[in-house]
């Protein structure tokens, strides 16, 4: 048992299986008391069971740890604000907030429906919210405080057919980032999480059928990166959102990183790449003369027209 | 009147002021003709006063151009596909989609309400996916098309009581890098413009804010640069003529690209990328992180918003 976090304690959503499992086990083995919340769906958001959340309860209190189950939606407002309330009822404080808690409906954007969009944004970008506003006024209270969410490189990057998750992600990054300025000051810090792990939710039928098709094309690249994803276990990303939680991490604060496998990263914001200016307004013929030679010089196109 | 865009319809919501006027008046000068949208609301979206989105049609009208104006609400799913089938209706397609209407409600996180947070991501970012969503099954039959989304330099690098607004355009931008790689093979592009302007939006930060922000040291590189730029400069309309680049042929290979445009500056932004990196043969414990994070990941980090000493 280590002690980075001896007496401090923690809310982990998600965390029945996967990422969260990893995260809620690892914050337990340093010392903290750890509120498991999952609301127990199938990858889809259907099927609610509050079996996941109390196997790892048990599996943290038979390692000699501290935990309880929660059963609640993040999706909900008042469901969020149960799950910190329990942390306060159970142990007195809510030090820890992880919010891993998400679901996937891909779809290509000119196919997907509004239910599809809105489900995924419930669950990831207003689960976040529910969860951080919630927390927020205790650790405000407390003038301390860490909430390490979630985001994706599919929020930062791009990835086809995900136009709810990769939303939901890239908000949730604008979301830390706010959250970072507005409570930095009392004490509280707020970090993100880009994973790149093979769990349930990403090793998908259609995942694996991709890769069998890419494979049988002959596309080495794509085939290597797919290998080394099955390489990828969700328990990798725990270490790093431990010491974000940790006293260690007092002074880092609106960071952004990318944990895939053992490699960890820290990810830099968007920034000017190339600069045009001129004194007041551009006109269109300055724009059409000077725009391909400046800006869009070298720009290559992530999905070019087809022929 | 130019004719970059002669033969294109566009919509532009959120288009009765500010930027969004802009780029409507401009790309009906160039030759498009423009469905008006603006729900006509407040800034932090309550009450109604519809003429704004008329004025605009006038204007465009008064200049010889072709326009009409639409009231539908952009966040309401079913209200987005009626802006898309006016267009095609009245004007017979839709090459152009330029989603610009937002609303702000600022608080610190400690203290917005569900409500609050509700409004803001849905007019920015519901109503971003919903008329992006309607346009790109009319643009892959037409094979073309060009989406151009407002997202902010607050989402960016985030603004201190902009929570949900940070959100909001962040999560456009995430939408815009998606999109374009699921629409680009139709021969549709898709990019994002963060733009700063002095506009009725931003007027409702308070100077107060401003100063907090810039004493805070939390100005991020939107604000480096605007430094550079007097505030009366930086005009709604300056916005346009890059909109409308982007809308033209011209930009037909420029795909999936947020650009920072204010006043006479704009900027290409890179994506996020992995700056530094350690990595390790076996899974890290939180101890050895803790050891070697401070010579490595951790060196000179900037923290946006240190502890107060209390």
């Amino acid at each position: 048992m280590g002690e980075m976090l001896r007496g401090r304690v923690a809310v982990v959503t998600g965390a029945g299986r996967g990422i969260g499992r990893g995260v809620a086990l690892t914050l337990a083995e340093q010392g903290a008391k750890v509120v498991v919340n999952d609301y127990g769906v199938s990858v889809d958001g259907r099927e609610p069971t509050s079996q996941p959340a109390q196997e790892v309860v048990d599996e943290i209190v038979k390692a000699g740890g501290e935990a309880v189950a929660n059963g609640h939606s993040v999706a909900e407002w008042q469901g969020g604000g149960k799950i910190i309330q329990q942390a306060v009822d159970s142990f007195g404080r809510i030090d820890i907030l992880v919010t891993c808690a998400g679901i996937l409906r891909d779809r290509m954007i000119f196919n997907m429906n509004e239910e599809e969009f809105d489900s995924v944004l419930a669950v990831h970008l207003k689960g976040t919210f529910n969860c951080a506003r919630h927390a927020v006024p205790v650790m405000r209270e407390q003038k301390h405080g860490r909430i390490i969410t979630f985001s994706s490189g599919s929020g930062l990057f791009g990835n086809p057919g995900q136009a709810n998750y990769g939303s939901a992600k890239a908000a949730i990054s604008g979301l830390t980032k706010v959250l970072a300025r507005d409570m930095g000051k009392y004490g509280v810090t707020a970090n993100s999480i880009c994973p790149v792990a093979a769990t349930r939710m990403t090793m998908t039928p259609e995942v694996i059928k991709a890769r069998e098709i890419r494979k049988q094309q002959g596309i080495v690249r794509e085939e290597s990166a797919l290998r080394q994803l099955e390489n990828l276990h969700p328990e990798d990303v725990a270490p790093m959102a431990a010491f974000l939680a940790s006293d260690y991490a007092a002074n880092v604060n609106g960071q952004f990183f990318l944990c895939a496998g053992t490699s960890i990263s820290l990810v830099a914001l968007p920034r000017p790449e190339k600069t045009i200016y001129k004194e007041g307004r551009w006109t269109l013929d300055e724009l059409d003369e000077i725009v391909p030679q400046t800006l869009a010089e070298g720009l290559a196109n992530p999905a070019p027209p087809r022929k | 009147m130019g004719n970059r865009l002669k033969n294109k319809v566009a919509v532009v919501t959120g288009a009765g002021r500010g930027i969004g006027r802009g780029i409507a008046l401009l790309m009906a000068e160039e030759g498009a003709a423009v469905v008006v949208n603006d729900l006509g609301v407040s800034v932090d979206g309550r009450g109604g006063d519809t003429s704004a989105a008329d004025e605009t049609v006038a204007e465009i009208a008064a200049r010889g151009g072709r326009a009409l104006v639409n009231h539908d609400d952009v966040s309401s799913f079913a209200a987005a596909a009626h802006i898309v089938e006016t267009a095609v209706k009245e004007f017979g397609r839709l090459d152009i989609l330029v989603n610009n209407a937002g609303i702000l409600r600022d608080r610190m996180i400690f203290n917005m309400s569900e409500e609050e947070w509700d409004a803001v991501i849905r007019v920015h970012l519901k109503g971003a996916f919903n008329c992006s969503r309607h346009a790109s099954v009319q643009m892959r039959e037409q094979k073309a098309g060009r989406i151009i989304s407002m997202s902010s330099t607050s989402g960016l690098y985030g603004n201190v009581g902009q929570a949900n607004y940070g959100a909001a355009k962040d999560g456009i931008a995430g939408l815009t890098r998606v999109i374009s790689r699921d629409l680009g093979k139709y021969g549709i592009t898709v990019n994002a413009i963060a733009p700063a302007a002095a506009t009725r939006m931003t007027a409702t930060v308070s100077d107060e804010a401003r100063q907090k922000r810039s004493q805070a040291g939390v100005a991020g590189m939107g604000a480096e640069a605007r430094s550079l730029l007097p505030r009366p400069q930086r005009e709604a309309e300056d916005v346009a003529p890059f909109a409308v680049y982007l809308a033209s042929d011209a930009a037909a290979g420029i795909n999936g690209q947020t650009f920072v445009v204010m006043g006479g500056i704009i900027s290409l932004l890179n994506y996020p990328a992995p700056v530094r990196t350690i990595t390790k043969a076996s899974r890290w414990t939180p101890e050895e992180i803790a050891a070697l994070f401070p010579s490595t990941l951790g060196m000179e980090l900037f923290n946006p918003a240190p502890a107060r000493e209390s």
